[in-house]
């Protein structure tokens, strides 16, 4: 990421990696259950916006903290990042599980999060529109599984998979059991998100094989003035297959 | 040369794979049970029971029985009920349970089985402790992530309850007791005979070493065997505990005939079906997420890659504690593998696979009466006079 600058804080014991660009507004993003997707779909951001990435505990290039299992950890973590980084109030976008994240952070801190993004969000109980259970998938099937057009991820996927490829995705496998193996969705979830006032957009591509997007409806009901938008012909990982909703959601937090 | 203590284990295989089964990735986790018939699993066990016992009645020191899910590699999701069906039948034998996993079962119920089977069996049981193989844990609502810190937490509830007089308390990550005063306490004191078992990684010799238990090793190499032997002495030295030769289990696989050829003749297929297509399963039912350190996945991914290749007994042979042949031929085995390993404790895998009966039998009986008098024990004690 040539935009960005690598920060390593240690936030109450724990090695946090930080990527920083722009200037404007801060935009924290929070990635999902795995790194592999990357960061360079945000450059576009950095011409309005202060973007802020931090790798999760357990994830990239964070450091691991096996007594983060739940996402409350989660939440405490970053509110311990933010007062470090002297950021009070501030754009939130996320993305699957770090979606959910944000979901749970604006629903118990709303009063620092300006606007909200969540792009194919996790967390919702749903048992008509169930998420897949990615914990059961096994590594190798997941790539295919992402996005509608593989070639817009082949072109992050390592040519030839090695023992570290492998040991990074296992390390990020195991963080993301560490707190969903016994329950990937937690159904008290959804009873705070009307706490959600904030002006929020949830994006979603229609082809979703691991957020089925019929979930949009659930988060429509707890969220009614939530701006929805669904890509046509995208899959889960909707920010890097459709540019555009990328660019969407830049006007809707400008 | 010291006495060797000789078992005989057994898996329980179903035995009766369908035709279509090598299409199949994995015979265990999501092998589906409707491939289970209940009457043939009847015959299996009425014809498994007795070959624990004739075990018993043929001298060996012990019988071991394990436990696994979701799987034809074996029908004991739960061997206690095994151990409970057999010590009524055995008299000298010592029952090894090796083993339930803690982490599938609540600790005071555990240590209250244990107890049980020992009192139930006037003092003959012996427990191993696994973590459970990754199989395990797509089978059971466990997260592996947090699988062995509760490992741990379970021991160390087990052996409370089973050294202090309750009742005690418990309150920890996982679990919390209020009164921990299971009943019956076990008949040996302060508790039976306790090993881990696993296949060597770090954490679990660690904690072996930490309580001065045993370690049965299963399915590493002799390479890895020694090295773990070596590891777990060193680690519990440091710990203040000194490893006898007897709590070193090496597993083998044996079969004994009267000649070379027809041992091999008798065997071989059974041995490659067993390792062709009972523990056939994948990578992501062996390593779940977070049930390996990452540098234990890359290890093993690693030494997976290099496996691969057709079943060659030969080869096998090399690698793991396979001995197939004449009487004189496994003692010398035997004789090389427990002096280079420095064990006393000899834990023989006597039936595999889908074996018949009379080749486990015939197996059973040879290795009894034809091997194991050489090496001064139980059943031996008579013909080694004799011969001297």
């Amino acid at each position: 990421m040539p935009k960005f600058a690598r920060e390593s804080l240690t936030v109450d014991g724990v090695k946090t990696v930080v990527y920083t660009a722009g200037s404007g507004e801060p935009l924290v993003f929070f990635h999902g259950a795995g790194t592999v997707d990357g960061f360079d779909f945000a450059e576009p951001w950095t011409d309005k916006f202060r973007v802020i990435v931090p790798y999760h505990p357990g994830y990239g290039e964070s450091g691991d903290d096996s007594t983060f299992t739940s996402l409350h950890d989660y939440v405490m973590h970053y509110l311990e990042l933010f007062d470090m980084l002297k950021l009070d109030r501030f754009n939130l976008v996320g993305l699957s599980l770090g979606g959910y994240l944000a979901a749970k952070f604006a629903s118990e801190h709303g009063h620092r999060v300006k606007k909200l993004v969540l792009i194919a969000p996790a967390g919702i109980t749903d048992p008509k529109h169930p998420m897949l259970d990615v914990i059961a998938m096994p590594g190798d099937q997941m790539p295919g599984l992402l996005v509608s057009n593989f070639d817009v991820l082949k072109k992050r996927l390592p040519e030839k998979i090695d023992l570290d490829f492998v040991g990074e995705r296992y390390r990020e496998a195991s963080t993301t059991a560490r707190l969903l193996w016994e329950h990937p969705t937690d159904p008290k979830f959804m009873r705070h998100l009307h706490r959600i006032t904030m002006p929020t957009m949830i994006v979603w591509g229609d082809e979703d094989k691991i957020i089925p997007v019929q979930q949009v409806e659930t988060w429509r009901k707890f969220i009614p003035n939530a701006d929805i938008k669904v890509f046509k012909g995208a899959g889960h990982l909707v920010h890097i297959e459709k540019p555009e909703a990328v660019e969407v959601l830049a006007r809707f937090l400008s | 040369m010291s006495a060797l203590r000789f078992n005989s284990m057994h898996f329980m295989p179903y035995a009766h794979l369908p035709e279509n089964h090598k299409e199949l990735k994995s015979v265990w986790v999501d092998f589906s049970n409707r491939n289970y018939d209940p009457d043939k699993g009847y015959d299996l066990y009425q014809r498994y029971i007795k070959e624990l016992v004739l075990a018993d009645q043929l001298g060996f020191d012990a019988i071991v029985v394990n436990e696994h899910h979701n799987t034809a590699y074996s029908m004991m999701a739960a061997p206690n009920l095994i151990a409970a069906a057999v010590i009524p039948q055995t008299k000298n034998a010592r029952i090894c349970v090796w083993g339930t996993p803690p982490n599938f079962m609540l600790p005071n119920r555990l240590a209250e089985e244990y107890a049980m089977l020992d009192v139930m069996s006037g003092g003959r049981l012996e427990v191993a402790f696994p973590l459970g193989t990754g199989m395990e844990y797509w089978a059971n609502p466990i997260n592996p992530a947090t699988a062995r810190e509760r490992f741990r937490e379970s021991l160390k509830i087990i052996l409370q309850a089973w050294r202090e007089d309750g009742p005690t308390t418990h309150y920890g990550q996982h679990y919390t007791y209020r009164f921990l005063n299971p009943w019956p306490r076990p008949k040996q004191r302060p508790y039976p005979p306790c090993y881990i078992v696993g296949t060597g990684s770090p954490e679990t010799i660690e904690i072996a070493a930490e309580l001065g238990f045993g370690y049965a090793s299963v399915f590493v190499t002799k390479e890895r065997c020694k090295e773990l032997n070596d590891n777990l002495r060193q680690r519990a030295g440091h710990h203040g505990h000194t490893i006898r030769p007897e709590q070193l289990p090496l597993l083998c696989f044996i079969y004994v005939a009267e000649t070379q050829e027809q041992a091999d003749r008798e065997y071989t297929v059974h041995l490659q079906r067993f390792f062709e297509d009972y523990v056939r399963t994948t990578p992501h039912y062996l390593a779940p997420p977070g049930y390996l350190s990452v540098d234990q996945l890359k290890t093993r991914a690693a030494a997976a890659d290099k496996m691969h290749g057709n079943f060659d007994l030969n080869l096998l042979s090399k690698a793991f504690f396979i001995s197939v042949g004449t009487p004189d031929k496994v003692a010398n085995d035997i004789g090389q593998w427990s002096e280079t390993m420095q064990t006393t404790h000899i834990n023989c895998v006597t039936h595999v696979a889908d074996m018949p009966h009379w080749k486990t039998v015939k197996n059973l009986t040879l290795f009894a009466e034809e091997v194991m008098p050489r090496f001064g024990s139980r059943s031996g004690a008579a013909t080694r006079v004799a011969a001297e």
